[in-house]
């Protein structure tokens, strides 16, 4: 087979588009805007990120559905859909940005969001094990740098290092667990493998292999028991990398898994039933989801600080979407396609308000979001919108995401099968979910304002984000058949 | 050329002012009421173009329907519609609404509540229109649901006031019964036919092929399924326009402002029961095909409206409050619209109700004149002599008076009159309803007669009725214009030129001579001539005196009277069973919440809150809490940073492999079985 380089190329466009514009950035920054002020670079930067992040996206919605480069990447329906949605989340990142607080070296944060971004981009296409791994790594690295950016905070520097040492320790699980893969089934290529696990049946080595695969996929999507990072990462981090980590990251590591364990290990996923139930990834996943439905959930009752709140929240929404990647077998990834992205609409946002008031003051506890309605009514709007599409209140799409999901999972093996009862925990889990979150918005809607707590201005680009995020929020939750129809 | 695919935007407007009303701080009293009045004008001319629309074709069934979302297997699709019917109503209803709300700017010129107001309108008038424009009951059924809160919301505009806010309560929930019954309906329907558009192709609920199976499906007791699931609407709409036994709401209603009065609980909303079952008419008329049926639900539906047009008719004779007294009446007149719905003539109860919408808002409007001058008294014993002082709002409440009591021949409140009792002369069930017909005209005669009399003629009877002058133009102006469409809508659909008839069928109508059938207008014309005579008799030849005298025919059957006075014992009969059962069933609900249930999930409660501290304390005080110590140690004293780090990572890394021995055990164990 002579390598079709033409066509590499020509698939990779939306990644060498990232590539060249976070070199842009780095070199005009260095030379031309060397004396501006940080404003001031930061602007530029943003500008050329964004810029690159939409010639990107054109691209991805030019690109040719196929295979490409004898199956190393493969462009299908879930490929673009979750690469724009990694690219518009991105985007909107790049809008809190503008909001967050000043940091020095601004072009170099917005170079390392391209690359990250562009290891993204990766993850969501790859079809084979090699490309995977080196993207989830381009992925993480720019990510640990990203949490650790904030050089003047010691809890940065923690959340960096934290995410490093645990992430590291994941890529080497999922290193180990390939080879193990690659050395029962004697191949890196997706559908070769599944070939091979179709004919030969399951083995101990594999189910070993699996596991692993398993570790390193719940490190990326903080599932529990892997979780331990989060809190830790999300509350020393800077917002918008936090939100990048919430978001972004998240969408195109389920979108990775799901094509690692459906179409590949799909033969190995053992039966849906309780009894019976063969060895496989399927039981493995369940336990997760459960558990992280439960801690998630449970944990996040007990929080003070928000960005906490949102990192147990966070996890508990993994729980949901890995109900979500269990029901793709007979669902097709729609729905949790939908779940992903709505939910990093809304945790951009989030982590977007945080910024704003971060940049105005302080945004440590829950308690410093009081009197929000009154100090910004635009922030106290768009934080009700996130947080109550994040609980789960129709018509947002939060709702949607939980129905459909939910739905699916009830739908793949009946009530009294494992996906179902998982479903109906995850319901009643729901219920504890608004909880907390209504507390959130008790302080932001209902209490009143802190003695002398100033007003908020909030910075353009992040009034834009924010109201875009919101936007489509309540856009998809009214008209989920425009993400659903994708599929 | 506007198409059924541009509907949607008819309803939109007047929602887009009341988002504009509702964000506007409450100074922006003109943007407020400009931009509701504004929307209400294009709402109004897009809606003339969808009715010239209609015209072209008037058989057709324009409709455009799109998917909502999908769920599974199946699609919840939503849809417009655009038939004459639909487009004479979105014209009415917007034509009336923009004088109203014009009307308002003069009525409601003093509240501080002002932008408020328009904003509420607003939200009703699109909510009205969405019913309108719906082709799929569910859409219908939600906008429906907005009505109602609408409604409550302006009924209790004033809630200062107790009885306004009690009243705006039971108006909602009195409704509400009735919506239970509707949203049975609907479920039933769409087990039944697996949709809820009304046209789709071949596919809706009103075409031919699912009628025709729908029709063939008869429960054990013998009951056809349309004529249970056409009850179940029925009763939907019963409770919107007020039909018996859910009629108690609407005399209430009153309390709202005057103009609320007018549009919703007169011309618009009350008549949304009607427009409902006129629109789903053919699936009523489904189980028409069954002769041997136990039960036809058109039936049913005339029995309910012949009661209320005549119990209606009954009470208003005996009130004393000038809006009560025009809410009875419309309470009686929605029952003629019901009747001529039930004994299939819907064509006619369409008509009388376009003809009762102008008529009704400009009694009302004029009441609200006669009120807003009189410094908001509203007994009519303590008013008069009104005429010499209001001219013009004495002019026009008379010639809304004359078409609601039916004169002859100018005044469109007789043709539409006349089509009903028509259709129900030649009704075969039974001749009753058309007797209760017949004595609800000379009713309706006696007591508008009585109304106008002791409101405008004599001498004023309090100091507020003396002081009394003409209100401004603002409010005049539309009481002119309403006046001009009192007289001048019933020559669209005389049995001379049917036009109003064949537009709405789509198929001609044959003219007939006026003078067919002469015996049944000659009778009524008697019976409105013994009505206005008996009234004049009474009221107008010996006018009342003082506010005190007592009335004549209360002082010749004092108890009678007092019984009607008292709108017939209902609120108190419902009072001693219905609101008693309610408290009893609440307060048993109350003490199974309390006692059983709230120790149960308090117990829930406090277990999650102890596991959520047990697991908080586990991440923070056993992982982070000793990271974060170390790390305050290290700060301070600069010294052995990494061998804390290191030693809490590796409880981490340490947390991580067990978990993947764990996962590993879980996965090969279930091989092993």
């Amino acid at each position: 087979m002579t390598p079709d380089y033409a066509g590499l190329f020509s698939a990779l466009r939306p990644e060498i588009s990232l590539v060249l514009g976070a070199l842009l950035v780095l070199g005009l920054d260095l030379t031309l805007y060397r004396r501006h002020s940080p404003g001031g670079r930061l602007q530029l930067a943003l500008w050329v990120g964004s810029l690159a992040l939409l010639t990107a996206g054109f691209q991805v919605w030019r690109a040719e559905p196929g295979t490409v480069f004898g199956g190393v990447l493969i462009i299908d329906q879930l490929a673009m859909a979750s690469r724009l949605g990694v690219l518009g989340l991105t985007l909107l990142t790049f809008g809190i940005t503008q909001g967050s607080p000043a940091r020095r070296q601004p072009a170099e944060y917005v170079a390392i969001m391209l690359l990250a971004a562009s290891g993204l981009l990766l993850m969501a296409a790859a079809q084979q094990l090699l490309l995977a791994f080196l993207a989830l790594e381009l992925a993480s690295l720019s990510l640990y740098v990203l949490a650790g950016f904030d050089r003047t905070r010691p809890e940065s520097a923690e959340a960096g290092l934290k995410y490093f040492l645990f992430g590291g320790m994941a890529a080497a699980f999922l290193l180990f667990g390939f080879s193990l893969v690659y050395g029962a089934t004697g191949s890196v290529e997706l559908t070769e493998i599944a070939r091979q696990i179709a004919a030969q049946g399951s083995n101990p080595l594999l189910v070993v292999g699996l596991v692993m695969v398993l570790v390193a996929f719940g490190f990326k999507v903080a599932a529990a028991p892997f979780h331990l990072w989060a809190p830790d990462v999300y509350q020393g981090a800077p917002a918008p990398s936090a939100a990048l980590i919430a978001s972004a990251s998240k969408l195109a590591g389920f979108t990775l898994f799901t094509r690692l364990l459906w179409p590949a290990f799909g033969a190995a996923a053992g039966s849906a039933t309780w009894l019976n139930s063969g060895a496989g990834w399927f039981r493995a996943v369940a336990a997760l989801a459960a558990v992280s439905l439960v801690l998630g959930n449970v944990a996040a009752l007990a929080q003070t600080s928000l960005r906490r709140l949102l990192a147990y929240s966070a996890i508990a929404h993994a729980g949901a979407l890995l109900l979500g990647v269990l029901a793709v077998g007979s669902a097709g990834p729609g729905p949790l396609f939908y779940y992903a992205l709505t939910y990093g609409l809304a945790t951009v946002g989030a982590f977007g308000v945080i910024a704003v008031m971060e940049t105005a003051g302080r945004c440590e506890r829950i308690t410093d979001l009081a009197g929000l309605h009154r100090r910004s009514p635009l922030l106290a709007g768009c934080l009700a919108i996130f947080i109550l599409s994040l609980a789960g209140i129709p018509p947002l799409a939060g709702f949607f995401g939980k129905l459909t999901v939910f739905s699916a999972a009830l739908h793949a093996g009946g009530i009294r099968s494992p996906a179902g009862g998982l479903a109906v925990l995850a319901i009643a889990l729901s219920a504890v979910a608004l909880y907390y979150y209504l507390m959130v918005l008790k302080q932001a809607l209902v209490a009143g304002p802190a003695d002398g707590a100033p007003p908020i201005k909030v910075p353009r680009a992040a009034t834009l984000a924010l109201v875009t995020a919101a936007a489509l929020i309540v856009w998809f939750g009214m008209n989920p058949s425009a993400l659903l129809g994708l599929f | 050329m506007i198409d059924a695919a541009h509907l949607w935007l008819i309803p939109a407007l007047p929602l887009l002012a009341a988002g504009i009303g509702a964000l506007t701080p409450r100074s922006g009293r003109r943007l407020a009421s400009g931009a509701a009045i504004a929307a209400m004008a294009g709402a109004f001319l897009l809606s003339c173009l969808a009715l010239q629309r209609a015209l072209a074709d008037p058989a057709a069934h324009l409709y455009a329907n799109f998917t909502w979302f999908e769920l599974g297997d199946g699609a919840v699709r939503l849809g417009w519609l655009l038939d004459p019917l639909n487009a004479f109503m979105c014209v009415m209803v917007t034509f009336v609404s923009l004088l109203i709300f014009i009307f308002s700017l003069g009525y409601m010129k003093e509240d501080a509540n002002f932008k408020q107001f328009f904003c509420f309108l607003s939200l009703f008038a699109a909510a009205m229109l969405g019913v309108i424009v719906a082709n799929s009951l569910l859409l219908l059924f939600i906008s429906w649901e907005l009505v109602g809160v609408a409604s409550y919301l302006l009924i209790g505009f004033w809630f200062h006031k107790p009885a306004a806010a009690a009243a705006a309560k039971k108006a909602f929930l009195t409704t509400r019964i009735g919506d239970l019954g509707f949203l049975l309906g609907l479920v039933w329907l769409y087990d039944a036919t697996g949709s809820l558009l009304l046209f789709d192709g071949g596919h809706g609920v009103l075409e031919s092929g699912v009628l025709g199976d729908l029709a063939t499906q008869v429960l054990a007791s013998g009951l056809a399924v349309p004529t249970a699931i056409s009850l179940l609407i029925f009763c939907g709409a019963a409770g919107k326009s007020g039909q018996f036994p859910l009629h108690v709401w609407l005399p209430d209603a009153m309390e709202g402002p005057t103009p609320v009065s007018a549009l919703i609980h007169a011309a618009t909303m009350v008549a949304a029961g009607v427009f409902l079952v006129a629109r789903v008419f053919p699936l009523f008329a489904a189980d028409q095909v069954l002769a041997a049926g136990p039960l036809h639900a058109l039936t049913v539906v005339a029995a309910i409206g012949a009661i209320t047009a005549l119990l209606g008719a009954v009470i208003a004779v005996a009130q004393d409050d000038l809006k009560r007294v025009l809410a009875f009446s419309t309470v009686s007149q929605l029952g003629y619209m019901m009747l001529a719905l039930g004994v299939g003539s819907w064509v006619g109860a369409i008509f009388h109700l376009l003809t009762h919408a102008f008529f009704k808002a400009l009694l009302f409007l004029g009441a609200g004149s006669v009120i807003h001058a009189a410094h908001h008294e509203q007994d009519i014993r303590r008013l008069g002599g009104l005429s010499r002082s209001m001219r013009t709002t004495f002019v026009t409440f008379a010639v809304g008076m004359m078409a609601l009591a039916g004169v002859p021949f100018v005044f469109s409140g007789f043709w539409s009159k006349e089509a009903i009792l028509h259709a129900a002369s030649e009704w075969d069930v039974s001749h009753l309803p058309f007797y209760a017909t017949l004595i609800g005209v000379v009713l309706t005669a006696f007591y508008m007669t009585r109304l106008l009399c002791e409101v405008f003629r004599g001498a004023p009877r309090s100091p507020a009725a003396a002081h009394a002058h003409e209100s401004p133009r603002v409010m005049t102006i539309p009481l002119a214009v309403l006046a001009i469409g009192a007289v001048a809508l019933g020559f669209l659909g005389t049995p001379v030129w049917p036009w109003l008839q064949s537009r709405l069928t789509g198929t001609p109508i044959p003219a007939r001579p006026l003078l067919e059938g002469g015996g049944l207008m000659g009778l009524s014309i008697v019976l409105v001539a013994l009505g206005l005579g008996a009234g004049w008799a009474l009221y107008g030849r010996r006018v009342r005196l003082t506010a005190t005298a007592p009335d004549p025919l209360a002082a010749a059957a004092p108890r009678t009277w007092a019984f009607l006075g008292d709108r017939m014992k209902f609120d108190s009969l419902y009072a001693a069973t219905l609101v008693r059962l309610n408290a009893f069933v609440a307060a048993l609900a109350d003490f199974l919440d309390r006692r059983v249930w709230g120790s149960a999930v308090g117990f829930l409660a406090r277990f999650a809150e102890f596991t959520g501290v047990v697991n908080s304390e586990f991440d923070d005080g056993a992982l982070n809490g000793g990271f974060n110590a170390a790390s305050e140690d290290i700060r301070r004293t600069g010294r052995a940073y990494s061998r804390a780090q290191t030693g809490e990572t590796h409880g981490y890394l340490r947390t991580l492999a067990i978990a993947f021995v764990a996962l590993a055990l879980l996965v090969l164990l279930g091989g092993v079985r």
